[in-house]
């Protein structure tokens, strides 16, 4: 094929010389017309070389790992835990909505895990936390509303400015269970706090739902299901229909934050004035999210520190 | 608490169009959290009444071959072991095909015909444990002759067994302990079905106001409660019973209703009690009257009402004798104790056979003192767990007419004690308005009024609202604006969105510096994030070198694993290194980031309020660790490529060596980990944005060999342990010089024999570069050797390039440089 080529332009070549036998007149539109001629067989010569370049290549197993005496390629799989990339991800969606971030302290104290908060001294409700308790009465969290108290006055002067206080607390909680499957004693969880002269229940719920249809990117129906939080009047729980990602078809919910309006207790145990200053918070587990996301049915993955399941992520 | 439907709908007429499906979710959304149903409808079919037509012992067993009349042209041959077994008697047959109830959650066991004994036995006689209802398995179910049931009549349709039993989360109701009983429950049904809630006639009884007539009437005994705090209201009253022990012995309405609620029946009088206490909330006690007057010395009854003091004693119904604290409210005859107020009576006031008159007890105690004695003695009775949520005064006197009613007892005295009983009711005036912008919501008027009446509130104009006393909850008016959004739906309320100035977040420094070094450790250099427990044993903090004392101790911790808060995150890491070689794993390296303290940095006091009872919270160090199993140099690599991706500038490192300025040996302040090797560890420096201070940052170094045996560790791991909030205080320079010479470089490898470290051939080095004007260089390691034979000197191999940025460089100019750099030592 490619000598045949060859021959080809050697006879054009010979033809070509003809040129000098023609008249002045005829000599360009023949020149033109050889040239195409040249250039035609020019580029199938190319194509023609390229093609025996690559019919020289050795067969290869393309299923191979590697060429036949060629070191395996390896890469280390470094990881980030699952979990952080979960809060990242949700607290990215927080900022991005205007919500700045305080993260809590993991050895607090009464007054933040309950005072502050609403919680009567002795009050079984504080029963419900399950709390962790140091030698010298100070709290592990066992919720990030311990950090409400702490943001509400650090942005209290965004009120005097007309501006709302928007923070959420992304963080490390514990809980005096034992573990197992679906149980942690140690796990993360995410809280929101918006507070204006004007925040309404119907916020809540508007915040609730633009935030979930925007983690799970599909347009998500709500509902509610009434609770009790000392430091929320009124209190209640949030549910979003089950999102297609987690294979949901319309009928099911899922149970994912307890919320309610900021009790004027707890406002008032900041220095805010509640006749003036409406507020709202919400509250909800992060291992969660990630477990669904991940089709996990082991909540004790997340601590194992084992680099089978860190290396998946 | 387990509620039954069916006895909702006897108080609540639900409207037809209303399946029992949508009535279950309505409940969950606007009243409390449903965490299950149990559907009966199905679980009492094929069960019926029968009559036993002969009962015949099976020669050498307990057995009896019976034959019953179930309603069909023949007797059905039944084997039954049963003691209480006779004929004549109506009794409750499992037909074959049908399941057990009691197993309806679980086996799901199928009754089939099966021969026993010889005999083929159809069925079974079921006992009340059979079907759910007890635990008894000793007797069949014997049904009263009297209520004449034709044989072969469904069980269902002599008793309330179609029924759906909802399963409530009790969290969710701590603030309302009016939703307790059957009552409350039902008067919130009707609220959220926006039907007006008929008050039923219990609280209105004939008995209700001849209690009311009585007091103070007679002298057969007194009240005394020592703080009203304690016991808002004590009522009491006298009555004569001939047969208060006796149980009941067919199987009966009342045993069906007390199954439901996951209760069993007892003895007429304990019946009578629970079943009030189911109904209303409120929890009733009976004491043997005559045992009462001989504890407290045999004249002038006196029920007091008192906290324990320390020492004092009590026996129980239960046969155990406790000590009471001074937290435990007690009930006392005349100063001596007789009963645990709320939680359990005592053995001395014990009603049994010879009882003939008893002091019915309904009572209202702090709900935080009930709670502590539950918590002290670890008593969880369904009467304590209505205390807990502070029962309200005004349904004592009510639940005790109830109760003495349904026990036909004859009263001779009544009492009633009331010193914290607020007679006067909370009234909330507050706008439309209030509710609409709270809420977010549009209600008129008169849906608010309505609203609230139907749950039996008090509304006059708009609006001053009076509730009704048994909401104890009510105070404010963000209560009354829950109840107004509560019982329409808030799923009915639009969701919106908060309008706020187009102002940015402010960002978190440490989260995105965590977040950058996530980046760095896990993209980029090929790490694995882990977490961690942040509670760790003593054993392991120990092992690590650390002081033990310094750590803040768990008091309630779940294990011997859990008990410290850590001091740092470097000893947890070593551990999951020793688990991953052992699952297999090599060249690896994990880091964390998280938080730690000792008991030696002190409190801090963030963002405390001023007159807030805090006195500071333990100061917290945020720290990022990393363990990789290699050498010291190993851990250096990924410090230094993790300072250098975040652009960290005037970086000092503790080579005890060396002679220059910059660096520090004396590290006051920040102790060295007693986990690093001593001659294989450097202290790391950097300079601060704000003042250009100083301060320490971290520790890098090989773990000490005898630690590492410890962990099981055999080969050398190496770790880094870093404060983030001194690196987040770095001087951090994002701004970098690209020096390129558009003129050819020259690349030399060059090595130098030297005694010295190589930190210092290094400096060597660069001093001559840059002493060259218009030089442009970089200088990478290349080798360090040497040889077994001469372990004082090494060989440093560089590999140098360098070009002139003005010009090309002569020869001559380029030996001058090397020459230069090799005469070196």
């Amino acid at each position: 094929m490619l000598e045949e080529l060859k021959k080809e332009l050697k006879a054009l070549s010979a033809e070509y010389a003809k040129i000098k036998t023609l008249p002045p007149e005829e000599r360009k539109s023949f020149g033109v017309e050889m040239n195409k001629k040249k250039q035609a067989i020019l580029k199938k010569i190319e194509e023609a070389e390229a093609a025996s370049e690559s019919d020289n290549l050795e067969p290869l197993d393309l299923s191979a790992p590697a060429a036949p005496n060629s070191p395996i390629p390896t890469f280390k799989k470094g990881s980030k835990h699952p979990l952080m990339t979960e809060l990242d991800r949700v607290v990215d969606i927080y900022q991005s909505m205007g919500f700045a971030v305080l993260e809590p302290r993991q050895l607090d104290d009464e007054f933040h895990m309950f005072d502050s908060l609403n919680f009567h001294k002795g009050h079984p409700a504080r029963d419900g936390y399950d709390t962790f308790r140091t030698k010298e009465g100070f709290i592990p969290p066992a919720h990030t509303s311990t950090m409400q108290n702490r943001a509400l006055v650090k942005y209290k002067e965004n009120l005097e400015k007309g501006l709302p206080i928007a923070v959420v607390v992304p963080g490390r909680v514990f809980r005096n269970e034992d573990v197992d499957a679906t149980h942690e004693h140690t796990f993360y969880q995410c809280e929101g706090i918006y507070v204006s002269k004007d925040a309404t229940m119907g916020n809540l719920l508007g915040i609730f739902k633009h935030f979930f249809s925007t983690y799970y990117g599909q347009d998500l129906r709500i509902k509610t299901q009434p609770g009790y939080f000392p430091f929320t009047e009124p209190s209640f729980e949030l549910l979003i229909e089950k999102p297609k990602s987690l294979g949901g078809k319309g009928d099911g919910w899922l149970e994912l934050l307890g919320c309610g309006m900021i009790h004027p207790n707890v406002l008032k145990a900041a220095g805010i004035n509640p006749d003036e200053y409406k507020g709202f918070a919400w509250g909800g587990g992060i291992d969660r999210l990630a477990m669904m996301k991940y089709g996990l049915t082991d909540v004790r993955h997340f601590e194992s520190g084992n680099l089978k399941f860190l290396e998946e992520f | 608490m387990l509620v039954s439907l069916n006895e909702i709908k006897k108080l609540v007429q639900i409207p037809a169009d209303i399946t029992t499906d949508e009535l279950v979710k309505l409940i969950g959304s606007r009243l409390v959290e449903v965490e299950g149903t149990i559907d009966w409808s199905e679980r009492y079919e094929n069960i019926f009444v029968v009559k036993v037509i002969s009962a015949e012992d099976i020669e050498g067993t307990h057995l009896h071959l019976c034959q019953i009349d179930a309603g069909k042209s023949e007797p059905v041959q039944v084997v039954c072991g049963a003691p209480n077994v006779h004929a004549g008697m109506f009794a409750v047959w499992i037909a074959p095909g049908a399941i057990v109830p009691s197993t309806w959650d679980d086996e799901h066991f199928k009754i089939t015909m099966r021969p026993l004994r010889g005999y083929d036995s159809y069925g079974m006689l079921a006992g009340p444990d059979e079907l759910g209802f007890d635990t008894e398995h000793s007797k069949i179910a014997e049904i009263d002759p009297k209520l004449n049931v034709a044989p072969g009549t469904p069980l269902k349709e002599v008793f309330d067994l179609d029924d759906v039993i909802l399963d409530i989360e009790n969290k969710s109701l701590t603030h309302r302990p009016d939703t307790f009983g059957l009552i409350g429950f039902a008067r919130e049904v009707a609220g959220i079905l926006g039907i007006k809630f008929e008050e039923p006639e219990i609280f209105s009884s004939e008995l209700d106001a001849k209690l009311k007539s009585l007091e103070k009437s007679s002298n057969d005994f007194s009240i005394e409660i020592a703080d009203s705090e304690l016991c808002a209201r004590y009522t009491a009253a006298i009555f004569e019973t001939k047969d208060a022990l006796e149980a009941e012995k067919y199987l009966t309405a009342d045993a069906i209703f007390l199954a439901k609620a996951g209760m069993r029946a007892i003895s007429k009088i304990v019946d009578a009690t629970n079943i009030v206490m189911l109904m209303t909330g409120q929890p009733l006690h009976a004491f043997d009257y005559d045992k009462f007057v001989a504890v407290g010395g045999g004249k002038n009854p006196k029920i007091g009402v008192r906290l324990a003091e320390d020492k004092e004693t009590l026996k129980l119904l239960d046969g155990k004798t406790i000590d009471l604290n001074h937290d435990d409210i007690i009930i006392t005859s005349n100063n001596i104790p007789v009963a645990l107020a709320g939680a359990m009576g005592g053995e001395s006031t014990e009603i049994d056979a010879s009882t003939h008159r008893v002091i019915l007890e309904s009572a209202t105690f702090s709900l935080y003192n009930e709670r502590k004695t539950q918590m002290a003695h670890g008593i969880f009775s369904e009467a304590i767990t209505r205390f807990t949520k502070g029962q309200p005064a005004v349904g004592t006197r009510p639940a005790l007419a109830y109760c003495i009613e349904k026990l036909h007892g004859e009263v001779s005295s009544y009492e009633d004690d009331a010193p914290g009983f607020n007679t006067k009711p909370e009234k909330i005036t507050l706008s439309l308005d209030d509710i609409n912008s709270l809420l977010g919501s549009e209600y008129s008027a008169s849906v608010v009024k309505s609203t609230l009446e139907n749950v039996g509130f008090t509304v006059d104009g708009e609006f001053t609202i009076t509730a009704p006393l048994w909401r104890t909850d009510i105070h404010i008016k963000e209560d009354i604006i829950e109840e107004v959004g509560r019982l329409n739906g808030y799923d009915n309320i639009t969701p919106t969105l908060p309008l706020k100035p187009m102002i940015g977040a402010e960002r978190n420094q440490l989260f995105d510096l965590k977040r950058e070094i996530r980046g760095v450790l896990s993209d980029k250099l090929n790490a694995n994030e882990v977490l961690t427990y942040s509670f760790v044993s003593k054993a392991l903090q120990e092992k690590a070198g650390e002081d033990v004392e310094d750590s803040y101790e768990i008091v309630n911790s779940i294990s011997p694993e859990l008990q410290v808060f850590r001091q740092s995150i470097t000893p947890s890491l070593l551990e999951k290194v020793h688990d991953n070689l052992k699952a297999g794993f090599s060249d690896f390296t994990l880091y964390e980031m998280n938080q730690t303290s000792q008991k030696s940095l002190g409190l801090e006091n963030i963002l405390t309020p001023e007159g807030a009872d805090s006195h500071g919270t333990p100061a917290i160090e945020n720290r990022l660790a990393l363990v990789t199993t290699g050498d010291f140099y190993q851990a250096m690599a990924y410090f230094k490529n993790l300072v250098e991706a975040l652009h960290i500038k005037h970086l000092f490192i503790s080579y005890d060596h060396a002679g220059d300025n910059n660096v520090i040996k004396d590290v006051k302040g920040f102790q060295r980990p007693a986990y690093l090797e001593d001659s294989r560890y450097v202290a790391v420096f950097i300079r601060t944005e704000d003042n250009m201070q100083v301060v320490p940052l971290g520790y890098i170094g090989e773990i000490k060999r005898s630690v590492a045996k410890k962990f099981k560790l055999e080969d050398t791991v190496s770790v880094f342990e870093i404060s983030l909030d001194s690196l987040l205080r770095a001087n951090r320079l994002d701004k970098i010089s690209l020096n390129f010479s558009k003129f050819p470089s020259t690349t030399r490898d060059v090595t130098i024999e030297t005694e010295k470290p190589y930190y210092d051939i290094e400096c060597a080095i660069k001093g001559i570069l840059e002493e060259t004007p218009d030089l442009v260089y970089s200088l990478e390691p290349v080798s360090v050797y040497k040889a077994e034979t001469n372990l004082k000197k090494a060989n440093l191999s560089f590999r140098l390039t360098f070009a002139n940025t003005q010009k090309t460089m002569t020869s001559s100019e380029i030996s001058d440089i090397m020459s230069k750099v090799e005469s070196i030592k």
